[in-house]
């Protein structure tokens, strides 16, 4: 059951299903409350970000998502999730004025990240590492009455894929290797 | 153990030979300074040392690979290059931030260090100004990283070099060639596990068949996102610096070891994976290995 609602794995903690906060920690050791739904690290300015989004939107409890810790420098991945959720991407899927390195939205698609935007609201903690201050926060919006945002929505689900044995690829379709070792292009 | 029909490019940086044939080259170790907190440049100094005199025993190539994540810093650290890595040596910047790879270049040139600069690295999140810092300083070397986030397979990874896969308008080994870079190194891109971290050492003989170039990554970042690994601290340490076998095994060039402190394990670690490479291909593919290869040097 847990899988239905969080279907993207990664290093996440989740805690109380029906909970309105999630929590994005950045670079800080912090563990907030169990009443949180989920909470856990970003790294990336791209593939992390899809994560986060999918396994919010997977979850319509979460109405608040708490991005707390000083920023990653460089990858700039809590600004570029706040860009995120407040502009969108652009036609090349680039997240319009987020400041990461490579600020792309590949894995899933517009619709999903409109539903992210509509979903949740973000509170803005980037750079505040006092966690009774951030403590203070996730309460204050655990305590908000808000509903849930209708139904679950599965924009992505990771599931690990299996080889057919009648495979003949050695490594891969580009390159075939004889038993000695010998490398060739494929055709 | 492998052998390409491929010709395979080997790239000469200030003296170091990087690429080739399996078993030809020894495999070239980017060793990792400043990842975390504050510099410290006394202990830097020992380190590149030791990396030295460990390089010179086996006969693996040592370069230093400076992370640099803060302006605060970037004068002191190349400060640090110009007084501490020999004359002639190279090294590689590895920065992230857009705005700070641009005035870097520019303060590597002003200091004349462009000739021995590894930029690491070119990827899909390159920006116009940042192309025109690298056409107006350009350094002796690139590292482009095969990093695609829709698709993380050799496939994807080739997309990105060939073509750009959608994120820029050309590929990034166009956009090299375009800056005027002639010495073009791969790194295949590790990802997390649970991201096809796998698919870094897969692509290395799909890229080095496809194109010829020398290519690696840095696998050990794998290890280090392997969470679980934390409750085994003992262990954790010997599978950061053995996961680099897998590049030389699977025909690669370099490996981004990650933290210098990992030295003493790195160095002996790889030079008996390529001297058991080079005994496979001398014995079946007839490469032999160059003059300051492990196999000439440690009985």
């Amino acid at each position: 059951m847990e899988n239905e609602y969080y279907p993207w794995g990664g290093e996440f903690t989740t805690c109380n299903r029906k909970g309105c906060v999630a929590v994005v920690i950045l670079n800080m050791d912090y563990t907030p409350c169990k009443d949180v739904a989920i909470y856990g690290p970003l790294k990336t300015e791209n593939i992390g970000i899809e994560k986060i989004v999918a396994n919010i939107i997977s979850n319509p409890h979460i109405r608040y998502l708490v991005v707390c810790g000083n920023e990653i420098r460089g990858h700039r991945s809590g600004s570029s999730l706040l860009a995120l959720n407040k502009n969108g991407i652009d036609k090349q899927h680039r997240i319009i004025d987020a400041p990461g390195a490579i600020p792309y939205i590949e894995n899933i698609d517009e619709e999903a990240i409109e539903r992210f935007r509509s979903q949740i609201e973000i509170v803005n903690l980037i750079d505040v590492t006092d966690k009774k201050q951030i403590d203070k926060k996730i309460n204050e919006c655990l305590h908000k009455s808000i509903p849930v945002f209708g139904e679950s929505y599965i924009a992505i689900r990771i599931t690990p894929q299996v080889a057919s044995l009648d495979d003949k690829r050695a490594l891969h379709s580009k390159i075939v290797i004889d038993y000695l070792g010998k490398v060739k292009k494929r055709g | 153990m492998f052998s390409f029909t491929k010709e395979q490019k080997i790239i000469d940086i200030s003296g170091i030979r990087l690429g080739g044939q399996p078993g030809v080259n020894p495999t070239v170790l980017f060793g990792g300074f400043f990842f975390k907190e504050n510099p410290d440049f006394n202990n830097a100094k020992k380190q590149l040392e030791e990396m030295y005199k460990l390089s010179k025993k086996t006969g693996n190539s040592a370069i230093p690979d400076f992370f640099i994540k803060k302006d605060e810093f970037m004068v002191e650290i190349i400060d640090f290059i110009a007084e501490n890595v020999p004359k002639n040596y190279p090294f590689s910047i590895d920065i992230i931030d857009p705005k700070l790879k641009i005035e870097i270049l520019k303060i590597l040139n002003d200091k004349k260090l462009l000739a021995r600069t590894i930029y690491n690295s070119i990827h899909v999140g390159i920006t116009d100004e940042e192309q025109e810092s690298l056409e107006k300083y350009t350094p002796e070397a690139v590292i482009l990283v095969a990093f695609n986030p829709k698709d993380q397979s050799p496939d994807g990874k080739i997309e990105v070099l060939e073509n750009g896969a959608n994120l820029t308008s050309k590929g990034l080994l166009e956009i090299a060639k375009d800056i005027g870079i002639k010495k073009i190194l791969v790194d295949t891109a590790a990802m997390a596990p649970g991201d096809n971290s796998g698919a870094a050492i897969a692509s290395i003989p799909v890229i080095k068949e496809e194109y010829g170039l020398p290519t690696g990554c840095a696998i050990h970042n794998v290890v280090e996102k392997s969470k679980w690994l934390h409750e085994f601290e003992i262990a954790r340490k010997s599978v950061d610096a053995s996961s680099n076998v897998n590049i030389p095994l699977f025909g690669g060039d370099f490996a981004i070891f990650g933290p210098v402190e990992n030295i003493n394990l790195v160095f002996p670690i790889i030079a008996w994976q390529d001297i058991l490479i080079s005994e496979y291909t001398e014995n079946y593919f007839g490469i032999e290995p160059a003059d300051f290869h492990p196999r000439r040097k440690l009985f």
